[in-house]
């Protein structure tokens, strides 16, 4: 069995040497990269693991991260997969083209006053500023807001500085910004 | 991303959003099912809430990452 990790172009740069066991699987213009199959078990470890991989693939080019946990037969499998889903893929790889994802959560202590507005105000705010931007669930946590921002790989600091304004005007909340990310919240084709 | 350990663990729930939740789906195996996801989320839940507990307690930074 084979591990997906993301899709990029192809030709592209080439791979880190850093970590081994990586390969690049191509198909037409696009390129599924590729590795052993990593142990079953889901632990803190084993997904830092995973996204070191992504992250060091992605300073040197543009891609696709793939869910976590994909995993084919072999590399005629592989090529079938993204062959299948090319030109969708390639659009979408498109989209986030020199970008990376910011995440933010917002959270309030139990006893303030409702801040939905503030919250609201403070996502709008930040995606004006962002390409692309999207809501994610809370999964059933205390926090008032889960987002992610696209944001292009220069505009960070500006973006943070943002995040930081926005604190600084609703000290009432607590804003908690990460990133860079690859753009797991974007790679849908 | 992060370097110490306390920002991994603040930044630990952004990531499983982002590797259970997000990246592109192709065809093959996803080795963990949707109802593995949800006790992947139960899992985490003791340890977020020993994050909250620990930024309640002002020992995290606001903008907990590497930025």
């Amino acid at each position: 069995m084979i591990a997906v990790y993301a899709i990029a172009d192809h030709p592209g740069p080439p791979l880190p040497g850093r970590v081994d066991g990586l390969r690049v699987v191509p198909a037409h213009r696009l390129a599924a990269i590729c590795g052993d199959v990593e142990e079953r078990e889901v632990s803190p470890n084993a997904l830092w693991r995973h996204e070191e991989v992504v992250e060091a693939l992605m300073e040197q080019r543009d891609l696709l991260p793939v869910r976590y946990g994909t995993r084919l037969r072999d590399e005629a499998h592989v090529v079938a997969a993204v062959a299948e889903r090319h030109d969708a893929l390639l659009a979408a790889l498109d989209r986030v083209r020199g970008a990376t994802e910011l995440s933010l959560r917002v959270a309030a202590p139990p006893e303030a006053p409702t801040t939905g507005g503030a919250v609201q105000r403070i996502h709008e705010h930040l995606a004006a500023q962002a390409r692309s931007s999207t809501l994610l669930d809370a999964h059933e946590s205390a926090d008032l807001l889960r987002a992610a921002y696209l944001v292009d790989r220069a505009g960070g600091e500006a973006f943070t500085a943002a995040v930081a304004d926005q604190q600084r005007d609703n000290p009432e909340l607590r804003l908690l910004c990460t990133g860079p990310w690859p753009p797991y919240s974007f790679a849908a084709a | 991303m992060t370097t110490t350990i306390a920002e991994r663990e603040v930044a630990l729930i952004d990531l499983v959003d982002r590797l259970l939740g997000g990246g592109v789906v192709i065809a093959g195996d996803i080795t963990l099912a949707v109802a593995d996801v949800d006790l992947v989320y139960v899992g985490l839940r003791a340890l977020v809430t020993s994050v909250a507990t620990a930024e309640e307690k002002n020992m995290l930074p606001r903008m907990g990452s590497a930025l």
